[in-house]
């Protein structure tokens, strides 16, 4: 069986619709119109364990929804949900031992109190002995670069630095299967690269079950071998990261670098333009038609350079949610 | 266990970070109790008996009702209504605990620290004013006094946290939790005046309900004007509320908890 096991997960809500405004305002009083709102929709998909899965669609879409019906916080509407053999929404205790939910918009930090006094607290919680406990923590510390700010009050913290706390708190524990909801918001560059390495080097040592989702294609190209599409609560796309470019793209790029001036107009006659700024141009070409193009542009303009590549799973991705393949 | 006790330390601290803020907690409450003590010197001026209540007496159950106060009807459980709508929940439903043991170890660290000042505050003013308690003779009293106090901690806490549980269903929780904890519940309580001042036909509804055995029962108890097998009547109907209102919360989490969106994040 599946480590995590997810068959025709439904969650709709019901929200009412308030007219905007003071009128709307004493309207809603005496009556309320409700629509229902189908958050996730029909999806099924299954995680073994050790995998690292990434989670990605646009705003609303319902990726943080099926985290947190994995993470027993909501109660699905209908379906069949699984992790680790428990039934989330159950909540027993050792289920949530076990897991971990790490959303970079809400902290699970005390506020008032400086980060260390979280950390003791979920010693005890998740009944972490001394040794691994001091252990887990050095690790963290160091990796993380953080010394400095664990007497500090959280509230006190930069995002930056509370983030990377959060990470601490949920991870001393050595949880099996981790949800990460935006892990890297407000992160700086050299942060957002080492929290990924620890990610998948967490994934590595532990085996730990990871499902991470992202705004940054960066995290979850640089993590994720597979990846979920979401996408207006139905899942859209379930494979290797690599299949998207042959599933949702047939065509490539060709770049190339003019040695002089071309009239645009004539450019334009041998394949249809991506991208042009003098000297680099970019053509979109069909992947059957890539040996004539290509001899014609040889044939025709004059080039120093030539590359043919992939388009950007950015790209695609766009692509796929405003509605059209990638051209 | 121990995750309870670091909770209570991580509570504890909590309170101490603002200093401030500590202190004008401790002269608020210092003046609650201030205010109803004068209120009732003044009332009985040189007379010595009113209402069926002798001074002293009155005196004692006005100080108990501050000390009940500080014991029975503090409580932290109110944290939950705002939790549900802000979805702060979400960090303590997702941590391996029992939430009401949450709340309650909460609860309790917020009693001791009530106690203890408010002890120290209420030896204070007596012994400026050197006015005499009544305390009770026979131990018997003593124990049917605990009983019920452990009995009222529990029933107050299960009341506290069933209006915060509203909170699933409604937004208006600031609405529930004036109606009920401060009007019907300090009131039919009797935290703000013995309950048989009250005219007769009111009291007997008034002792219908669960709301005396908070703060009323127990100082009739203390006075000894409830005694016996009264008291022990009292004990068991308080107790039978109790199991009441801990099956109607239980009730309602898991009814609520179905409802709970989880927002933000």
């Amino acid at each position: 069986m599946a480590l995590i096991e997810v068959r025709n997960l439904k969650k709709y809500y019901q929200v009412y619709q308030k007219e905007p405004g003071l009128k709307g305002s004493i309207k809603s009083l005496f009556s309320r119109k409700y629509e229902e709102v189908k958050a996730v929709d029909d999806i099924s998909f299954n995680i073994e364990e050790g995998e690292l899965v990434g989670f990605i669609g646009p705003n609303g879409a319902g990726k943080t929804t099926v985290l947190k019906c994995l993470s027993g916080l909501l109660y699905p509407t209908s379906g069949f949900v699984s992790v680790l053999g428990f039934s989330p929404s159950q909540r027993k205790i050792d289920f949530l031992r076990q897991i971990s939910l790490i959303m970079g918009q809400k902290s699970q930090l005390w506020w008032d109190l400086p980060p260390l006094e979280t950390f003791k607290l979920n010693k005890e919680i998740y009944e972490v002995s001394n040794e691994e406990y001091q252990r887990n923590l050095r690790k963290l510390v160091n990796l993380l670069e953080v010394e400095d700010i664990l007497k500090v009050q959280v509230r006190k913290l930069s995002l930056g630095q509370r983030m990377k706390c959060e990470l601490i708190a949920a991870l001393l524990y050595s949880p099996k299967v981790i949800f990460l909801d935006e892990p890297t918001i407000g992160l700086d560059v050299v942060m957002q690269k080492k929290i990924r390495d620890f990610i998948k080097e967490y994934n590595q040592r532990y085996k730990a079950t990871i499902i991470l989702t992202s705004h940054y294609m960066g995290d979850v190209k640089e993590l994720c071998r597979r990846v979920i599409i979401i996408d207006k609560g139905k899942l859209v796309f379930d494979n290797q990261l690599s299949e998207i470019t042959q599933k949702y793209s047939n065509h490539k790029l060709i770049s190339v670098i003019l040695t002089r001036k071309i009239d645009p107009k004539f450019l334009g006659s041998i394949a249809k333009i991506k991208e042009f700024n003098y000297p680099k141009l970019v053509y979109s070409v069909r992947r059957n038609e890539i040996p004539q193009i290509t001899a014609k542009i040889l044939e025709k303009l004059p080039v120093t350079d030539l590359n043919i590549e992939e388009p950007a799973i950015e790209d695609i991705i766009r692509g796929l949610f405003t509605g059209k393949n990638y051209v | 266990m121990s995750k309870y006790f670091q909770l209570a330390k991580i509570t504890f601290e909590e309170y101490l970070a603002y200093r401030l803020n500590f202190i004008l907690w401790r002269f608020r409450s210092l003046i609650t109790f201030l205010t109803p003590f004068f209120f009732w010197l003044a009332i009985y001026g040189g007379q010595e008996e009113l209402l069926g209540y002798q001074k002293t007496q009155m005196i004692t159950y006005v100080v108990g009702v501050v000390f009940l106060r500080s014991i029975i009807l503090a409580s932290r459980s109110t944290d939950l209504a705002g939790q549900i709508r802000s979805g702060e929940l979400t960090k303590i439903i997702i941590a391996p605990w029992e939430v009401f043991s949450y709340y309650f170890t909460r609860d309790v660290v917020d009693k001791v620290l009530n106690v203890f000042f408010a002890v120290l505050e209420m030896a204070t003013v007596l012994l400026v004013f050197e006015f005499p308690l009544y305390f009770p003779k026979n131990l018997e009293t003593y124990l049917y006094f605990f009983l019920i106090i452990v009995l009222a901690i529990f029933l107050y806490f299960f009341l506290s946290l069933i209006i915060s549980l509203t909170g699933f269903w409604t937004e208006d929780v600031w609405a529930t939790r004036w109606l009920f904890g401060i009007i019907f519940l300090e009131f039919f309580a009797g935290a703000f005046f013995p309950l048989d001042i009250l005219p007769f036909w009111l009291q007997k509804i008034i002792y219908l309900t669960p709301f005396p055995y908070l703060v009323f029962y127990p100082l009739k108890i203390w006075l000894g004007q409830i005694s016996g097998l009264m008291a022990i009547k009292a004990i068991l109907i308080c107790f039978g509320w109790l199991g009441f209102f801990y099956w109607l919360t239980r009730f309602l989490w898991q009814k609520g908890i179905k409802n709970y969106g989880a927002y933000g994040g």
